[in-house]
């Protein structure tokens, strides 16, 4: 008896909460979220990787640039995997499994840099661009059409080269990189957001407030602004994982930064010795399949959670 | 419709001249050609490199070296590689190297809208099912693996481990190497592992594409008034429902077309396949200018090209859009 009249009053004061608070948008979409199992597996995974990343230097058994003059110590070179070298050594004689950890880090830095990069043009051309329509929709789309156009990996060889060329020392190489990628990425997303703000501003409650009054930029950031955000996010997501794959795409022909260590660099070098260290390309591969498909799996978790179509 | 063309067709010009110009002056800023080519001839003299510099009229203005190359451009000519092969000229060593490129791309290309056109409308059809959860997931996972990774992958098992097929190149050095006796076969039998990895890394974002276009379209009204009308599920499915969901698929494919041709190099780099994609790649690390140029521009044309065409045929394949 007393448990039964305990748990209903218990429901009276959940009732009246929810009532007092509502339920907003960004509640529904976290617990659909939850309930995604492939989005939170995709959150672990991403989870991990930052992990590593933080704390590469503890985790690492060998420091990253070990070359105390080429520690080319025959019996230690193109080990394969054992229990002191985790993942094997390559021809030099470093540690892979430490490579990789530290190239986590890297692998994060640019592709949040990137989609940084990338998506604060998109948004900034989409919204525009979207919003204001007439001749500044059509100047701001030609110009975007430039970019769409463009060869993508062609153009972005090319500009690496002419960056590494001009400034061969190395130090700030993984940023340059960065801003490569994110300046040639930003047009898909541009178009994309630019079609969600027209397809917003088509809505009534734009009408509405249109009607009762409210200035353009009350508008833009106060209305258009939000209902856009949640594709944002989901292309964010997606624009990160692209980023790590170009990334290493292009590490792997050989235009990334030498001096830093990336998985894509790792791959690079692995891919003479292939027949002999297998365990130089595999492992670096298998961390960034793994990490992109984090975002991935992240990414499309998003759009499901947030798609405001999909009524609960 | 006319007008329409040719409108898009003047917004081509500055464009593709815009794209020109930006790789023209991104290559030209990065360093001095003629120092690249003489970097293996220890005693020249400075005055013949001045020489050289003149005869490729690299010592005048850039605006002047773009016109000029601009006038050749015209004219069919794009000049002759500095570095790489130096002295061919950059039309023949693309009208070498693009067949290669387009039979593993094409190959690629076909196998993989084969392949995943059913699977996409099975998947979608049997939403939930085993079936449908193994294709996504794989399909998912093939949009994540990066090429090369792929590639090293299916170099490693079935070259070093199987055994069944060479891991790089086209051709078999040694024509008494041809294991099977002809030609033909030969560079099928090269061709096999890189089409391989080509198309699953081609048909995983299809499958998905395909897939979600299917399973909007099955939700629309209009797929409900046909199956209540009495038509057959095959024919409800087929003759309605495929149609439509293949809109965005052929949207894809047009502008996939565009990217095929620049897209090839990474492929073609693991595999040491002698295309396009890899003559630009060791071009552009060598700096040598026409060859980027020349190649630039060749990609870029069959891009725009393909987008033209593509625009045009979405427009007259989407009935909303035709009738507008």
């Amino acid at each position: 008896m007393k448990l039964r009249r305990s748990a209903k009053a218990e429901l009276q004061v959940k009732t009246e909460k929810a009532r007092s608070k509502g339920v907003s948008q960004w509640n529904i979409a976290w617990r659909r979220f939850k309930k995604n199992k492939a989005a939170l597996v995709g959150a672990l995974i991403i989870g991990f990787v930052m992990f590593l990343a933080a704390f590469d230097a503890l985790i690492a058994p060998f420091p990253p640039n070990d070359l105390p003059g080429f520690r080319a110590i025959p019996s230690e070179t193109r080990v394969p995997p054992s229990f002191k070298y985790l993942f094997g050594t390559d021809f030099v004689g470093h540690d892979v499994f430490s490579q990789v950890v530290y190239g986590a880090r890297s692998a994060l830095f640019v592709g949040f840099g990137a989609a940084a990069i990338a998506m604060s043009l998109a948004i900034l051309v989409g919204l525009i661009a979207g919003y204001y329509g007439g001749l500044v929709d059509n100047i701001l789309m030609r110009f975007t059409e430039i970019f769409l156009v463009i060869p993508f990996l062609l153009i972005l060889l090319v500009f690496l080269k002419v960056i590494t060329a001009l400034a061969p020392s190395g130090a700030g190489g993984l940023s340059m990189v960065t801003l490569i990628i994110g300046l040639f990425s930003w047009a898909p997303n541009a178009r994309i957001i630019r079609g969600e703000v027209l397809r917003v501003k088509e809505s009534e409650f734009i009408e509405a407030s249109k009607s009762l009054g409210a200035s353009k930029r009350r508008i833009i950031f106060r209305h258009i602004f939000p209902n856009v955000l949640h594709i944002i996010i989901v292309l964010t997501t997606l624009m990160i994982a692209t980023a790590i794959l170009v990334e290493a795409a292009v590490s792997f022909l050989g235009f990334g930064d030498p001096s830093s260590i990336t998985w894509g660099q790792q791959l690079q070098k692995a891919n003479e010795a292939v027949k002999e260290a297998w365990w130089e390309g595999v492992f670096p591969g298998l961390f960034i399949t793994l990490l992109v498909l984090g975002f991935s799996l992240l990414g499309n978790g998003l759009r499901d959670a947030l798609d405001p179509r999909l009524r609960e | 419709m006319l007008r329409y063309l040719i409108r898009r067709l003047l917004y081509l010009i500055p464009l593709f001249l815009g794209i020109l110009i930006i790789v023209f002056v991104a290559t030209r800023i990065s360093g001095d050609p003629v120092r690249l080519m003489t970097a293996l001839t220890p005693h020249i003299t400075p005055e013949y490199r001045q020489r050289l510099t003149e005869y490729y009229g690299l010592d005048k203005p850039i605006y002047q070296q773009f016109f000029i190359y601009l006038a050749q451009l015209f004219q069919g000519d794009l000049g002759e590689s500095y570095v790489i092969r130096q002295g061919t000229p950059v039309t023949r060593l693309i009208t070498d190297y693009v067949g290669p490129t387009l039979e593993l791309q094409l190959a690629a290309l076909f196998l993989s809208l084969l392949i995943a056109i059913p699977v996409g409308i099975l998947s979608a059809k049997r939403q939930y099912s085993k079936l449908d959860v193994s294709v996504t997931t794989t399909s998912l996972l093939g949009t994540c693996i990066p090429v090369f990774y792929m590639g090293i992958i299916g170099i490693i098992v079935f070259s070093y481990l199987l055994g069944w097929f060479p891991p790089a190149g086209a051709h078999s050095i040694v024509p008494e190497w041809y294991p099977f006796g002809s030609y033909v076969i030969d560079e099928i039998w090269h061709l096999t592992l890189p089409t391989a990895v080509l198309t699953f890394a081609t048909l995983a974002p299809i499958v998905l594409l395909v897939r979600s276009s299917m399973l909007e379209v099955l939700r629309q009204d209009y797929i409900l008034a046909a199956r209540a009308s009495g038509l057959s599920e095959r024919r409800v499915l087929y003759k309605h429902a495929l149609r439509n969901a293949l809109i965005p698929v052929v949207t894809y494919v047009g502008l996939y077309f565009g990217g095929m041709l620049a897209g090839a190099p990474i492929t073609e780099t693991v595999f040491n396949w002698p295309g396009v994609g890899r003559l630009f790649v060791e071009a552009t690390g060598r700096l040598d200018f026409p060859v980027i140029m020349g190649i630039t521009v060749f990609i870029t044309l069959m891009t725009l090209l393909a987008n033209l065409i593509t625009d045009i045929t979405y427009g007259y394949i989407d009935p909303r859009i035709r009738l507008e």
